[in-house]
Protein backbone atom coordinates (compact mmCIF):
# COMPACT_ATOMS: atom_id res chain seq x y z
CA UNK A 1 0.00 0.00 0.00
CA UNK A 2 1.41 3.60 -1.02
CA UNK A 3 1.55 6.36 1.15
CA UNK A 4 -1.73 7.49 1.41
CA UNK A 5 -0.56 11.14 2.59
CA UNK A 6 1.33 11.62 -0.93
CA UNK A 7 -2.75 11.56 -2.13
CA UNK A 8 -3.60 13.96 0.48
CA UNK A 9 -0.68 16.06 -0.43
CA UNK A 10 -1.56 15.81 -4.58
CA UNK A 11 -4.62 17.19 -4.22
CA UNK A 12 -3.81 19.91 -1.77
CA UNK A 13 -0.95 21.10 -4.04
CA UNK A 14 -3.43 20.44 -7.25
CA UNK A 15 -0.93 17.80 -8.76
CA UNK A 16 -3.01 15.52 -10.73
CA UNK A 17 -0.05 13.13 -12.31
CA UNK A 18 0.72 12.42 -8.26
CA UNK A 19 -3.02 11.89 -7.61
CA UNK A 20 -3.86 9.09 -10.51
CA UNK A 21 -0.15 7.33 -9.48
CA UNK A 22 -1.10 6.78 -6.08
CA UNK A 23 -4.53 6.15 -6.41
CA UNK A 24 -3.84 3.21 -8.91
CA UNK A 25 -0.86 2.15 -6.76
CA UNK A 26 -3.46 2.12 -3.75
CA UNK A 27 -6.27 0.10 -6.07
CA UNK A 28 -3.63 -2.56 -7.22
CA UNK A 29 -2.58 -2.82 -3.42
CA UNK A 30 -6.09 -3.11 -2.65
CA UNK A 31 -7.12 -0.24 -1.04
CA UNK A 32 -10.26 0.54 -0.10
CA UNK A 33 -12.06 3.21 -2.90
CA UNK A 34 -14.43 4.76 -0.06
CA UNK A 35 -11.62 5.21 2.24
CA UNK A 36 -9.37 6.85 -0.46
CA UNK A 37 -11.94 9.05 -1.14
CA UNK A 38 -13.31 9.90 2.52
CA UNK A 39 -10.16 10.23 4.51
CA UNK A 40 -7.92 11.60 2.31
CA UNK A 41 -9.17 13.17 -0.57
CA UNK A 42 -12.06 14.87 0.67
CA UNK A 43 -10.22 16.70 3.89
CA UNK A 44 -7.38 17.90 1.11
CA UNK A 45 -10.34 19.57 -0.27
CA UNK A 46 -11.55 21.26 2.64
CA UNK A 47 -8.31 22.36 3.66
CA UNK A 48 -8.25 23.65 0.01
CA UNK A 49 -11.59 25.87 0.78
CA UNK A 50 -9.90 27.04 3.64
CA UNK A 51 -7.15 28.30 2.30
CA UNK A 52 -9.55 29.82 -0.45
CA UNK A 53 -11.51 31.71 2.18
CA UNK A 54 -8.34 33.33 3.97
CA UNK A 55 -6.84 34.25 0.12
CA UNK A 56 -3.55 31.97 0.38
CA UNK A 57 -5.35 29.83 -2.64
CA UNK A 58 -6.88 31.81 -5.97
CA UNK A 59 -9.14 30.33 -8.63
CA UNK A 60 -6.87 28.81 -10.44
CA UNK A 61 -4.95 27.00 -7.43
CA UNK A 62 -8.90 25.69 -6.44
CA UNK A 63 -9.06 24.87 -10.32
CA UNK A 64 -5.84 22.30 -10.12
CA UNK A 65 -7.34 21.16 -6.71
CA UNK A 66 -10.27 19.64 -8.15
CA UNK A 67 -8.17 18.45 -11.28
CA UNK A 68 -6.26 16.13 -9.26
CA UNK A 69 -9.45 15.16 -7.49
CA UNK A 70 -11.32 14.23 -10.26
CA UNK A 71 -8.33 12.27 -11.95
CA UNK A 72 -8.34 10.32 -8.90
CA UNK A 73 -11.86 9.95 -8.64
CA UNK A 74 -12.51 8.82 -12.76
CA UNK A 75 -10.07 5.33 -11.34
CA UNK A 76 -12.03 5.11 -7.68
CA UNK A 77 -15.80 5.99 -9.35
CA UNK A 78 -15.85 2.70 -11.61
CA UNK A 79 -15.15 0.04 -8.54
CA UNK A 80 -17.55 1.86 -6.43
CA UNK A 81 -19.71 1.45 -8.78
CA UNK A 82 -18.86 -2.40 -9.45
CA UNK A 83 -19.81 -2.97 -5.67
CA UNK A 84 -22.90 -1.26 -5.99
CA UNK A 85 -22.60 1.95 -4.22
CA UNK A 86 -24.98 4.64 -4.53
CA UNK A 87 -24.73 7.57 -5.02
CA UNK A 88 -25.61 9.92 -2.06
CA UNK A 89 -27.84 11.75 -4.59
CA UNK A 90 -28.15 13.00 -8.01
CA UNK A 91 -27.49 16.90 -8.47
CA UNK A 92 -28.51 18.67 -11.47
CA UNK A 93 -26.54 21.70 -11.57
CA UNK A 94 -26.02 25.09 -13.86
CA UNK A 95 -25.70 28.55 -13.73
CA UNK A 96 -29.11 30.05 -14.23
CA UNK A 97 -30.58 31.91 -18.03
CA UNK A 98 -28.88 35.15 -19.13
CA UNK A 99 -26.17 34.59 -16.78
CA UNK A 100 -22.57 32.60 -18.29
CA UNK A 101 -20.27 32.76 -15.25
CA UNK A 102 -19.52 29.36 -14.44
CA UNK A 103 -15.94 29.29 -12.07
CA UNK A 104 -17.92 28.59 -8.73
CA UNK A 105 -20.51 26.49 -9.79
CA UNK A 106 -17.94 23.75 -11.68
CA UNK A 107 -16.05 23.38 -8.74
CA UNK A 108 -19.16 23.03 -6.68
CA UNK A 109 -20.16 20.42 -9.21
CA UNK A 110 -16.66 19.02 -8.74
CA UNK A 111 -16.91 19.54 -4.79
CA UNK A 112 -20.06 17.42 -5.16
CA UNK A 113 -18.68 14.49 -7.32
CA UNK A 114 -15.77 14.23 -4.63
CA UNK A 115 -18.33 14.03 -1.79
CA UNK A 116 -20.65 11.00 -3.62
CA UNK A 117 -23.39 12.90 -5.38
CA UNK A 118 -23.83 12.19 -9.46
CA UNK A 119 -23.84 15.46 -11.08
CA UNK A 120 -25.05 16.41 -14.07
CA UNK A 121 -23.65 19.75 -14.80
CA UNK A 122 -26.11 21.76 -17.46
CA UNK A 123 -23.19 24.29 -17.61
CA UNK A 124 -23.90 28.11 -18.02
CA UNK A 125 -27.28 30.11 -19.05
CA UNK A 126 -29.56 27.19 -18.34
CA UNK A 127 -33.00 27.39 -19.00
CA UNK A 128 -35.70 26.38 -16.13
CA UNK A 129 -37.28 23.93 -18.70
CA UNK A 130 -33.86 22.24 -18.81
CA UNK A 131 -34.03 21.81 -14.90
CA UNK A 132 -36.92 20.73 -15.44
CA UNK A 133 -36.38 18.14 -17.89
CA UNK A 134 -33.55 16.49 -15.60
CA UNK A 135 -35.80 16.08 -12.60
CA UNK A 136 -38.32 14.16 -14.76
CA UNK A 137 -36.34 12.18 -16.99
CA UNK A 138 -32.95 11.80 -14.76
CA UNK A 139 -34.38 11.81 -11.32
CA UNK A 140 -32.51 14.42 -9.93
CA UNK A 141 -33.50 15.04 -6.56
CA UNK A 142 -31.48 18.14 -6.27
CA UNK A 143 -31.40 21.02 -8.27
CA UNK A 144 -28.35 23.79 -7.54
CA UNK A 145 -28.79 27.35 -9.13
CA UNK A 146 -25.59 29.51 -8.92
CA UNK A 147 -26.20 33.40 -9.95
CA UNK A 148 -23.25 35.69 -10.54
CA UNK A 149 -24.91 38.81 -11.69
CA UNK A 150 -27.52 40.70 -9.49
CA UNK A 151 -29.02 40.80 -12.76
CA UNK A 152 -29.89 36.95 -13.46
CA UNK A 153 -30.65 36.22 -9.65
CA UNK A 154 -34.19 36.74 -10.74
CA UNK A 155 -33.81 34.08 -13.07
CA UNK A 156 -33.63 31.90 -9.64
CA UNK A 157 -36.65 32.88 -8.50
CA UNK A 158 -38.49 31.83 -11.88
CA UNK A 159 -36.98 28.75 -11.68
CA UNK A 160 -38.00 27.91 -8.72
CA UNK A 161 -41.45 29.18 -9.63
CA UNK A 162 -40.90 26.77 -13.10
CA UNK A 163 -40.30 23.90 -10.81
CA UNK A 164 -43.36 24.36 -9.00
CA UNK A 165 -45.49 24.91 -11.84
CA UNK A 166 -44.17 21.86 -13.56
CA UNK A 167 -45.23 20.11 -10.28
CA UNK A 168 -41.86 18.72 -9.18
CA UNK A 169 -41.19 21.37 -6.67
CA UNK A 170 -42.08 18.86 -4.00
CA UNK A 171 -39.86 16.02 -5.05
CA UNK A 172 -36.06 17.91 -4.93
CA UNK A 173 -34.74 20.34 -2.97
CA UNK A 174 -33.30 23.36 -4.58
CA UNK A 175 -29.76 24.97 -3.36
CA UNK A 176 -28.71 28.20 -4.44
CA UNK A 177 -25.40 30.55 -4.35
CA UNK A 178 -23.00 32.58 -6.04
CA UNK A 179 -21.14 35.32 -4.78
CA UNK A 180 -24.28 38.32 -4.68
CA UNK A 181 -26.79 35.37 -3.73
CA UNK A 182 -27.15 35.77 0.20
CA UNK A 183 -29.68 33.79 2.88
CA UNK A 184 -31.96 36.31 3.18
CA UNK A 185 -32.60 36.32 -0.84
CA UNK A 186 -32.62 32.33 -0.78
CA UNK A 187 -35.35 32.12 1.73
CA UNK A 188 -37.59 35.27 0.22
CA UNK A 189 -37.23 32.86 -3.00
CA UNK A 190 -38.22 29.51 -1.70
CA UNK A 191 -34.98 27.87 -1.72
CA UNK A 192 -33.99 25.11 0.56
CA UNK A 193 -31.04 26.38 1.06
CA UNK A 194 -27.62 28.04 0.75
CA UNK A 195 -24.08 28.29 1.03
CA UNK A 196 -21.32 30.68 0.36
CA UNK A 197 -18.31 28.46 -1.03
CA UNK A 198 -18.61 24.70 -2.20
CA UNK A 199 -17.10 22.49 0.65
CA UNK A 200 -20.24 23.81 2.60
CA UNK A 201 -22.26 23.24 -0.76
CA UNK A 202 -21.43 20.00 -0.22
CA UNK A 203 -22.76 19.41 3.72
CA UNK A 204 -25.37 21.46 2.48
CA UNK A 205 -26.49 18.66 -0.08
CA UNK A 206 -26.10 16.01 2.53
CA UNK A 207 -28.27 17.84 4.83
CA UNK A 208 -30.75 18.37 2.33
CA UNK A 209 -30.16 14.27 0.56
CA UNK A 210 -31.16 13.28 4.29
CA UNK A 211 -34.62 15.12 3.83
CA UNK A 212 -35.36 14.42 0.13
CA UNK A 213 -36.64 11.66 -1.81
CA UNK A 214 -33.85 9.42 -2.57
CA UNK A 215 -33.31 8.65 -6.81
CA UNK B 1 -24.47 73.13 -4.23
CA UNK B 2 -20.56 71.70 -2.94
CA UNK B 3 -20.49 68.25 -4.11
CA UNK B 4 -18.19 65.30 -4.19
CA UNK B 5 -18.20 62.43 -6.50
CA UNK B 6 -16.71 59.05 -6.00
CA UNK B 7 -16.98 57.10 -8.96
CA UNK B 8 -15.54 54.12 -10.64
CA UNK B 9 -13.00 54.72 -12.95
CA UNK B 10 -14.59 52.95 -15.48
CA UNK B 11 -16.87 56.22 -15.91
CA UNK B 12 -14.03 58.43 -16.36
CA UNK B 13 -14.71 60.31 -19.56
CA UNK B 14 -18.49 60.25 -19.10
CA UNK B 15 -18.37 61.69 -15.49
CA UNK B 16 -15.65 64.34 -15.90
CA UNK B 17 -17.83 65.50 -19.03
CA UNK B 18 -20.95 65.35 -16.84
CA UNK B 19 -18.89 67.37 -13.81
CA UNK B 20 -18.02 70.04 -16.21
CA UNK B 21 -21.02 70.66 -17.47
CA UNK B 22 -22.73 70.67 -13.80
CA UNK B 23 -24.14 73.65 -12.48
CA UNK B 24 -22.47 72.81 -9.23
CA UNK B 25 -19.27 72.44 -7.35
CA UNK B 26 -17.78 68.80 -8.39
CA UNK B 27 -14.98 67.30 -6.59
CA UNK B 28 -14.09 64.21 -8.20
CA UNK B 29 -12.30 60.92 -6.99
CA UNK B 30 -11.54 58.46 -9.17
CA UNK B 31 -11.18 54.23 -7.60
CA UNK B 32 -9.54 51.20 -9.22
CA UNK B 33 -11.95 49.28 -11.69
CA UNK B 34 -10.04 46.96 -10.24
CA UNK B 35 -12.10 47.12 -7.04
CA UNK B 36 -15.18 45.06 -8.39
CA UNK B 37 -13.04 42.16 -8.87
CA UNK B 38 -12.99 42.12 -5.06
CA UNK B 39 -16.35 40.77 -4.81
CA UNK B 40 -18.91 42.72 -3.25
CA UNK B 41 -17.53 41.86 0.51
CA UNK B 42 -14.54 43.03 -0.51
CA UNK B 43 -15.31 45.89 -2.36
CA UNK B 44 -17.86 47.21 0.12
CA UNK B 45 -15.04 47.83 2.77
CA UNK B 46 -13.07 49.79 0.70
CA UNK B 47 -16.38 52.30 -0.48
CA UNK B 48 -16.93 52.72 2.85
CA UNK B 49 -13.33 53.37 3.88
CA UNK B 50 -12.97 56.18 1.17
CA UNK B 51 -16.58 57.62 2.33
CA UNK B 52 -15.79 57.30 5.45
CA UNK B 53 -12.17 59.73 4.45
CA UNK B 54 -14.63 62.81 2.94
CA UNK B 55 -14.72 65.85 5.78
CA UNK B 56 -17.42 65.93 7.40
CA UNK B 57 -19.84 69.30 6.82
CA UNK B 58 -17.66 69.73 3.33
CA UNK B 59 -20.18 68.59 1.08
CA UNK B 60 -24.35 68.70 0.68
CA UNK B 61 -23.83 65.40 -0.65
CA UNK B 62 -21.43 62.72 -1.54
CA UNK B 63 -22.30 61.19 -5.37
CA UNK B 64 -21.69 57.52 -6.15
CA UNK B 65 -20.63 56.74 -9.51
CA UNK B 66 -21.89 53.57 -9.22
CA UNK B 67 -24.15 50.97 -9.62
CA UNK B 68 -25.40 48.05 -6.87
CA UNK B 69 -21.96 45.97 -8.15
CA UNK B 70 -22.50 42.88 -7.27
CA UNK B 71 -23.27 43.96 -3.88
CA UNK B 72 -20.43 46.33 -3.78
CA UNK B 73 -22.36 48.87 -2.41
CA UNK B 74 -24.86 46.74 -0.29
CA UNK B 75 -24.28 47.87 3.34
CA UNK B 76 -22.58 51.31 2.64
CA UNK B 77 -23.77 54.57 4.92
CA UNK B 78 -22.16 57.90 5.80
CA UNK B 79 -21.67 59.28 8.93
CA UNK B 80 -22.54 62.76 8.36
CA UNK B 81 -23.30 63.35 4.50
CA UNK B 82 -25.88 62.57 2.37
CA UNK B 83 -25.45 59.89 -0.30
CA UNK B 84 -27.10 59.41 -3.62
CA UNK B 85 -26.57 56.50 -6.00
CA UNK B 86 -28.49 55.55 -9.25
CA UNK B 87 -30.35 52.87 -8.96
CA UNK B 88 -28.57 50.68 -11.36
CA UNK B 89 -27.38 47.15 -11.56
CA UNK B 90 -23.69 48.39 -12.51
CA UNK B 91 -21.83 50.71 -15.02
CA UNK B 92 -23.98 49.08 -18.02
CA UNK B 93 -26.95 50.34 -17.05
CA UNK B 94 -25.85 53.92 -16.36
CA UNK B 95 -23.80 53.50 -20.23
CA UNK B 96 -27.37 52.88 -21.42
CA UNK B 97 -29.23 55.48 -19.48
CA UNK B 98 -31.57 53.36 -17.87
CA UNK B 99 -31.81 50.26 -15.49
CA UNK B 100 -35.21 49.49 -17.76
CA UNK B 101 -33.21 49.59 -20.59
CA UNK B 102 -30.35 47.88 -19.34
CA UNK B 103 -32.48 44.88 -18.23
CA UNK B 104 -34.53 44.81 -21.61
CA UNK B 105 -31.02 44.41 -23.24
CA UNK B 106 -29.87 42.00 -21.15
CA UNK B 107 -32.74 40.09 -21.55
CA UNK B 108 -32.90 40.13 -25.09
CA UNK B 109 -29.11 39.62 -25.95
CA UNK B 110 -27.74 37.04 -23.60
CA UNK B 111 -24.03 35.76 -24.21
CA UNK B 112 -23.32 39.41 -24.83
CA UNK B 113 -20.02 41.10 -23.68
CA UNK B 114 -19.81 44.39 -23.09
CA UNK B 115 -17.22 47.07 -23.94
CA UNK B 116 -16.97 51.03 -23.55
CA UNK B 117 -14.13 53.81 -23.42
CA UNK B 118 -13.62 52.78 -19.67
CA UNK B 119 -13.88 49.06 -20.39
CA UNK B 120 -10.98 49.29 -23.30
CA UNK B 121 -8.90 51.99 -21.63
CA UNK B 122 -9.05 51.38 -18.12
CA UNK B 123 -7.44 48.16 -17.57
CA UNK B 124 -8.68 45.58 -20.29
CA UNK B 125 -10.65 42.63 -19.63
CA UNK B 126 -10.98 42.52 -15.55
CA UNK B 127 -7.18 42.46 -15.75
CA UNK B 128 -6.38 44.81 -12.83
CA UNK B 129 -6.56 42.73 -9.70
CA UNK B 130 -8.46 39.62 -11.16
CA UNK B 131 -5.54 38.04 -12.97
CA UNK B 132 -3.68 37.49 -9.80
CA UNK B 133 -7.14 35.89 -8.02
CA UNK B 134 -8.88 34.46 -10.93
CA UNK B 135 -6.39 33.66 -13.23
CA UNK B 136 -8.62 35.13 -16.36
CA UNK B 137 -6.85 37.00 -19.01
CA UNK B 138 -3.53 35.71 -18.11
CA UNK B 139 -1.43 34.27 -21.06
CA UNK B 140 -0.85 30.95 -21.68
CA UNK B 141 3.17 31.41 -21.20
CA UNK B 142 2.68 33.17 -17.75
CA UNK B 143 0.15 30.30 -16.61
CA UNK B 144 3.14 27.95 -17.82
CA UNK B 145 5.58 29.20 -16.36
CA UNK B 146 3.78 29.29 -13.08
CA UNK B 147 2.25 26.33 -13.04
CA UNK B 148 4.04 24.10 -15.33
CA UNK B 149 3.94 22.66 -18.80
CA UNK B 150 0.60 20.43 -17.85
CA UNK B 151 -1.04 22.28 -15.56
CA UNK B 152 -0.92 25.48 -17.10
CA UNK B 153 -2.38 24.30 -19.86
CA UNK B 154 -5.58 23.09 -18.23
CA UNK B 155 -5.55 26.48 -16.41
CA UNK B 156 -5.73 28.13 -19.66
CA UNK B 157 -7.74 26.31 -21.57
CA UNK B 158 -10.54 26.29 -18.72
CA UNK B 159 -10.35 29.95 -18.23
CA UNK B 160 -10.61 31.03 -21.95
CA UNK B 161 -13.39 28.61 -22.23
CA UNK B 162 -15.76 31.44 -21.35
CA UNK B 163 -15.06 33.26 -24.99
CA UNK B 164 -16.49 30.57 -27.18
CA UNK B 165 -19.90 30.88 -24.47
CA UNK B 166 -20.38 34.41 -25.53
CA UNK B 167 -22.02 35.43 -28.80
CA UNK B 168 -21.51 39.01 -28.74
CA UNK B 169 -19.51 42.06 -28.24
CA UNK B 170 -21.56 44.99 -27.85
CA UNK B 171 -19.75 48.51 -27.59
CA UNK B 172 -21.84 51.34 -25.77
CA UNK B 173 -20.68 54.92 -27.90
CA UNK B 174 -21.74 57.49 -25.84
CA UNK B 175 -20.12 60.48 -28.42
CA UNK B 176 -17.19 61.27 -25.78
CA UNK B 177 -14.99 59.21 -27.59
CA UNK B 178 -12.36 61.30 -29.58
CA UNK B 179 -12.13 59.18 -32.67
CA UNK B 180 -12.67 55.87 -33.82
CA UNK B 181 -10.26 54.41 -31.62
CA UNK B 182 -12.25 52.50 -29.37
CA UNK B 183 -14.69 51.72 -31.28
CA UNK B 184 -12.62 49.98 -33.89
CA UNK B 185 -10.66 48.26 -31.28
CA UNK B 186 -14.09 46.61 -29.98
CA UNK B 187 -14.19 45.57 -33.47
CA UNK B 188 -11.45 43.84 -33.30
CA UNK B 189 -11.58 41.95 -30.10
CA UNK B 190 -15.44 40.56 -31.18
CA UNK B 191 -13.86 39.69 -34.58
CA UNK B 192 -10.97 38.12 -32.99
CA UNK B 193 -13.09 36.02 -30.75
CA UNK B 194 -15.57 35.22 -33.09
CA UNK B 195 -18.41 37.31 -31.92
CA UNK B 196 -21.23 39.11 -33.49
CA UNK B 197 -20.38 42.95 -33.22
CA UNK B 198 -23.31 45.84 -31.74
CA UNK B 199 -22.71 49.71 -31.43
CA UNK B 200 -25.20 50.66 -29.54
CA UNK B 201 -25.87 54.40 -29.02
CA UNK B 202 -25.42 54.77 -24.99
CA UNK B 203 -27.43 57.30 -23.49
CA UNK B 204 -26.03 59.79 -20.29
CA UNK B 205 -28.81 61.31 -18.97
CA UNK B 206 -28.14 58.96 -15.27
CA UNK B 207 -25.03 60.39 -15.32
CA UNK B 208 -25.77 63.57 -15.86
CA UNK B 209 -28.41 63.85 -13.83
CA UNK B 210 -26.46 62.83 -10.70
CA UNK B 211 -23.79 64.93 -10.95
CA UNK B 212 -26.36 68.18 -11.61
CA UNK B 213 -28.45 67.36 -8.82
CA UNK B 214 -31.42 66.34 -10.72
CA UNK B 215 -32.04 63.35 -8.14
CA UNK B 216 -35.70 63.04 -8.07
CA UNK B 217 -38.04 60.71 -9.89
CA UNK B 218 -37.38 57.33 -8.10
CA UNK B 219 -34.24 56.63 -10.18
CA UNK B 220 -31.69 57.29 -7.50
CA UNK B 221 -31.50 56.34 -3.90
CA UNK B 222 -30.80 59.01 -0.99
CA UNK B 223 -29.27 57.86 1.97
CA UNK B 224 -29.31 60.50 5.02
CA UNK B 225 -26.48 60.44 7.01
CA UNK B 226 -26.41 57.09 8.94
CA UNK B 227 -29.12 55.44 6.67
CA UNK B 228 -27.77 52.16 5.12
CA UNK B 229 -28.02 51.12 1.43
CA UNK B 230 -29.28 47.46 0.57
CA UNK B 231 -29.90 45.30 -2.06
CA UNK B 232 -33.59 44.72 -2.83
CA UNK B 233 -33.88 41.96 -5.09
CA UNK B 234 -36.64 43.63 -7.08
CA UNK B 235 -36.61 45.99 -10.10
CA UNK B 236 -36.01 48.45 -7.36
CA UNK B 237 -32.57 47.54 -6.93
CA UNK B 238 -31.28 49.42 -4.15
CA UNK B 239 -33.20 50.59 -1.34
CA UNK B 240 -32.71 52.11 2.13
CA UNK B 241 -32.28 49.53 5.49
CA UNK B 242 -34.69 50.29 7.63
CA UNK B 243 -33.69 51.65 11.06
CA UNK B 244 -34.06 48.90 13.86
C1 LIG C 1 -14.29 36.10 -13.37
C2 LIG C 1 -15.42 37.08 -13.66
C3 LIG C 1 -15.89 37.14 -14.98
C4 LIG C 1 -15.42 36.23 -16.10
C5 LIG C 1 -16.22 34.91 -16.00
C6 LIG C 1 -15.47 33.67 -16.46
C7 LIG C 1 -16.23 32.41 -16.15
N1 LIG C 1 -15.95 31.39 -16.90
O1 LIG C 1 -17.05 32.33 -15.24
C8 LIG C 1 -15.78 37.07 -17.37
C9 LIG C 1 -14.59 37.96 -17.71
C10 LIG C 1 -16.17 36.29 -18.62
C11 LIG C 1 -16.93 37.93 -16.81
C12 LIG C 1 -17.92 38.51 -17.60
C13 LIG C 1 -18.85 39.42 -17.12
N2 LIG C 1 -18.91 39.92 -15.87
CO1 LIG C 1 -17.96 39.18 -14.36
N3 LIG C 1 -16.93 38.77 -12.84
C14 LIG C 1 -15.97 37.90 -12.62
C15 LIG C 1 -15.49 38.05 -11.15
C16 LIG C 1 -14.23 38.93 -11.15
C17 LIG C 1 -15.17 36.76 -10.41
C18 LIG C 1 -16.23 35.66 -10.44
C19 LIG C 1 -15.61 34.34 -10.02
O2 LIG C 1 -15.40 33.47 -10.86
N4 LIG C 1 -15.25 34.20 -8.74
C20 LIG C 1 -14.58 33.01 -8.19
C21 LIG C 1 -15.57 31.90 -7.79
C22 LIG C 1 -14.83 30.74 -7.17
O3 LIG C 1 -16.46 32.45 -6.81
P1 LIG C 1 -18.05 32.34 -6.92
O4 LIG C 1 -18.46 32.31 -8.33
O5 LIG C 1 -18.65 33.33 -6.02
O6 LIG C 1 -18.38 30.87 -6.36
C23 LIG C 1 -18.21 30.45 -5.01
C24 LIG C 1 -19.45 30.68 -4.12
O7 LIG C 1 -20.22 31.80 -4.50
C25 LIG C 1 -20.20 29.39 -4.15
N5 LIG C 1 -21.16 29.12 -5.22
C26 LIG C 1 -21.15 29.50 -6.52
N6 LIG C 1 -22.19 28.96 -7.18
C27 LIG C 1 -22.89 28.22 -6.30
C28 LIG C 1 -24.04 27.45 -6.44
C29 LIG C 1 -24.57 26.76 -5.34
C30 LIG C 1 -25.80 25.93 -5.51
C31 LIG C 1 -23.93 26.89 -4.06
C32 LIG C 1 -24.53 26.22 -2.90
C33 LIG C 1 -22.77 27.67 -3.92
C34 LIG C 1 -22.25 28.32 -5.03
O8 LIG C 1 -19.15 28.43 -4.23
C35 LIG C 1 -18.09 28.92 -5.08
C36 LIG C 1 -16.78 28.35 -4.66
O9 LIG C 1 -16.45 28.63 -3.31
C37 LIG C 1 -16.73 38.77 -10.50
C38 LIG C 1 -16.44 39.61 -9.26
C39 LIG C 1 -16.45 38.74 -8.03
N7 LIG C 1 -15.38 38.75 -7.31
O10 LIG C 1 -17.42 38.05 -7.76
C40 LIG C 1 -17.24 39.62 -11.69
C41 LIG C 1 -18.71 40.07 -11.73
C42 LIG C 1 -19.63 38.94 -11.29
N8 LIG C 1 -18.90 40.32 -13.17
C43 LIG C 1 -19.60 41.37 -13.42
C44 LIG C 1 -19.93 41.85 -14.73
C45 LIG C 1 -20.59 43.22 -14.80
C46 LIG C 1 -19.67 41.07 -15.87
C47 LIG C 1 -20.08 41.41 -17.32
C48 LIG C 1 -21.51 41.94 -17.49
C49 LIG C 1 -18.99 42.38 -17.81
C50 LIG C 1 -19.10 42.89 -19.25
N9 LIG C 1 -18.39 43.95 -19.53
O11 LIG C 1 -19.76 42.35 -20.10
C51 LIG C 1 -19.90 40.02 -18.00
C52 LIG C 1 -21.15 39.10 -17.84
C53 LIG C 1 -21.94 38.77 -19.05
C54 LIG C 1 -22.95 37.66 -18.78
N10 LIG C 1 -24.02 37.68 -19.54
O12 LIG C 1 -22.80 36.82 -17.93
C55 LIG C 1 -20.06 42.06 -12.14
C56 LIG C 1 -21.55 41.80 -11.85
C57 LIG C 1 -22.32 43.05 -11.45
C58 LIG C 1 -23.79 42.73 -11.46
N11 LIG C 1 -24.51 43.35 -12.36
O13 LIG C 1 -24.27 41.93 -10.69
C59 LIG C 1 -19.08 41.45 -11.07
C60 LIG C 1 -19.67 41.30 -9.67
C61 LIG C 1 -17.95 42.46 -11.00
C62 LIG C 1 -18.47 43.85 -10.55
N12 LIG C 1 -18.51 44.14 -9.29
O14 LIG C 1 -18.86 44.64 -11.37
N13 LIG C 1 -16.84 38.04 -15.45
Amino acid sequence: MPDLQKLYDAVLSGDRNTAVAVTQEAIATGGDPLELISKYMVPAMDEVGRLFECEEYFVPELLLSARAMKGSLELLRPLLAARGAQPVGRVVIGTVKGDLHDIGKNLVASLLEGGGFEVIDFGADVAPEKFIAAVQEKGANIVALSALLTVTMPAMRTTIDALKQAGVRERIKVMVGGAPVTEQFAAEIGADGYSDNASAAVTLARRLTATAVRP
Amino acid sequence: MRLMLISCEVLFREMCDAAARSPHQVDVEFLPKGLHDLGGKGMAVEMQRRIDAVPAGKYDAILLGYGLCGNGLHGISARHTMLVLPRAHDCIALLMGSREKHQQYFDEHPGTYYRSTGWLERGKGLQQLTHVTTGIDVTLDQMIEKYGEDNGRYLHEELTRYRSAYTRLTYIATGLEADSRFEEEARWEAAERGWEFERLAGNLVLVHRLVSGDWGGGDFVIAQPGERFRASYDDSIVRIEERA
